[in-house]
């Protein structure tokens, strides 16, 4: 069982995967509660265009595909506020769009190959000793600024009206929570991949909830399933030669099948 | 008489607030003090929550100023100051990860910076919100499970944590059983008396008001105020037929 962590690259994959369970348990907590969940996916399809960019143009994928996330959550949360639409259209539609860039520059480039289809469902093999210096430093600011503002963002989530006529600065906090998100998602597909990481940002928080716990409790039975789901799930991928995205999310979906029937009504 | 020496905590002049051509509100002007229980009456769509919304900076008047504490809305900063309890504060999600503790904690999250952390002071007055409210043996339950007055005494004890100067409540009796809402009233007397915080509440319905009321605002497109709800028996007549009124003139114009 222990023998893999004697090559290097699943000492780096489960650096990398930890790191990523934490960050994306404790942000998906905020994302479940403002009803955000759609967005994860989206913004992990506008790190793929950056992806995409970084493969073609020469760049660590990483890096680009943290900027342009980042860059749509902006988009994303400018016109929530600004336009009278549907945040789920918005979210649909930036989704979509994001993809289609995506496949274009990528066709262009003539980058379609194997390397591509390890950022969709992420792969343990891939995690480089330069992925996991960014993905602990820009983790670790992401990380920080969460803790730092948990309180704010757990009252603006709880009602943003009351917090704002609290003197909560909601708009900024708003906006600081997608950036966040951006962040972590981008960081996240090396290991669970961008069509899956939207299952690792939820799911943990959906069956935490079903615990019906306060708010600190619901944090930590969500860490728990992430990094549970995360650590098991790299243990398959390295045993069967499977995509870790796609083990992992099995794992925290059995977590989460088995937080409903334990809290069956 | 009013303290008119006094900086008044709300001072609106001439608001007015429309929403396709439509007057939701028109020139209204009056002046909140410091230690007034007051309540807002007025038929449902007669810009009551619209009035409070514009008061909190929620709402953008289409024209007229809000002041607080003499200061315009924009540069106000003592926000911990004004308790806001909005209208569908009982009907919470039930599925909100959240005990009445960690609800009644919110009430302290704007007081403190953002770098120090929950003091012993901040559980001081959150300890005391909850021994106020009578809710201190729930504190551990989730607030999803807790009945409609229940949950309303949480939202008021999370206001109250902010050791506030004014409490705003919109329809506060929102899916609360009558026993509740006269204990309810009972409770909101006693924090204007002995803690001398201004009240101020919105009702739709005239046959709930409380008989210590100081005074009487009644909205519906205009506000007419009324300095002494006790005294002055054709006053409540007078809201009575005014929301009566209003009605039949909101169904003749949607004949034609």
């Amino acid at each position: 069982m222990l023998e893999m962590f004697d090559y290097e690259f699943m000492q780096r994959a489960f650096i990398a995967g930890i790191f990523i369970a934490t960050l994306a348990s404790i942000s998906g907590t905020f994302v479940v509660l403002k009803r955000y969940s759609l967005m994860s996916e989206t913004l992990a399809h506008s790190a793929l265009v950056g992806v995409a960019v970084g493969l073609v143009a020469g760049y660590n994928p990483l890096w680009v595909a943290v900027i342009v996330a980042v860059l749509s959550s902006w988009l994303i949360e400018y016109l929530r506020s600004s336009f009278s639409l549907y945040s789920d259209a918005i979210l649909s539609i930036i989704l979509s769009g994001s993809l289609a860039l995506a496949v274009i520059i990528v066709s262009l480039g003539g980058a379609f190959n194997n390397s591509l289809f390890s950022y969709l469902f992420g792969s343990i093999l891939s995690v480089s000793n330069e992925d996991v210096i960014t993905i602990i430093s820009f983790g670790s600011l992401s990380l920080a600024i969460l803790l730092l503002f948990s309180k704010e963002l757990y009252f603006l989530t709880y009602d943003e009206e009351v917090a704002k006529t609290s003197g909560i600065k909601v708009k900024m906090l708003n906006y600081l929570l997608v950036t966040v998100v951006a962040i972590i998602i981008a960081l996240s597909i090396r290991v669970v991949g961008s069509l899956l990481i939207g299952a690792l940002m939820v799911i943990p928080t959906a069956a935490a909830l079903q615990f019906r716990v306060g708010f600190r409790d619901t944090i930590l039975i969500s860490l728990f399933f992430a990094l549970f789901s995360v650590i098991f799930g790299m243990t398959l991928s390295f045993h069967f030669s499977l995509p870790s995205g796609a083990t992992i999310v099995m794992s925290v979906i059995s977590m989460f099948v088995l937080s409903l029937v334990l809290n069956k009504k | 008489m009013q303290l008119k020496f006094k900086v008044p905590i709300f001072d609106v002049k001439n608001l007015s607030f429309r929403v396709r051509g439509m007057d939701v509100l028109k020139n209204i002007s009056l002046e909140i003090f410091q230690g007034e229980y007051i309540a807002i009456i007025g038929p449902n769509g007669g810009g009551k929550t619209t009035l409070i919304r514009m008061l909190l900076g929620l709402e953008k008047p289409s024209s007229g100023e809000v002041r607080i504490y003499g200061k315009k809305l924009r540069s106000f900063k003592e926000w911990h100051k004004i308790g806001f309890v909005p209208q569908r504060a009982s009907l919470v999600d039930e599925n909100f990860p959240a005990t009445v503790e960690d609800i009644v904690k919110m009430g302290r999250v704007a007081n403190r910076g953002i770098f120090s952390r929950y003091s012993k002071k901040d559980a001081a007055f959150v300890d005391d919100a909850m021994q106020k409210m009578d809710i201190v043996d729930l504190k551990k339950k989730m607030v999803g499970t807790l009945s409609g007055g229940q949950r309303q005494r949480v939202m008021i004890a999370r206001a109250l944590a902010s050791s506030p100067e004014i409490l705003i409540l919109d329809e506060p009796n929102t899916g609360v059983d009558m026993v509740s809402q006269q204990r309810f009233y009972k409770l909101l007397s006693q924090l204007n008396k002995e803690e001398n915080i201004t009240i101020v509440f919105i009702t739709h319905d005239v046959g709930v008001i409380a008989d210590d009321i100081g005074r009487l605002f009644t909205i519906n497109q205009k506000a007419t105020i009324c300095n002494n709800p006790k005294e002055t028996l054709s006053c409540e007549d007078m809201t009575a037929l005014y929301g009566i009124e209003a009605h039949l003139l909101h169904n003749h114009k949607h004949e034609h």
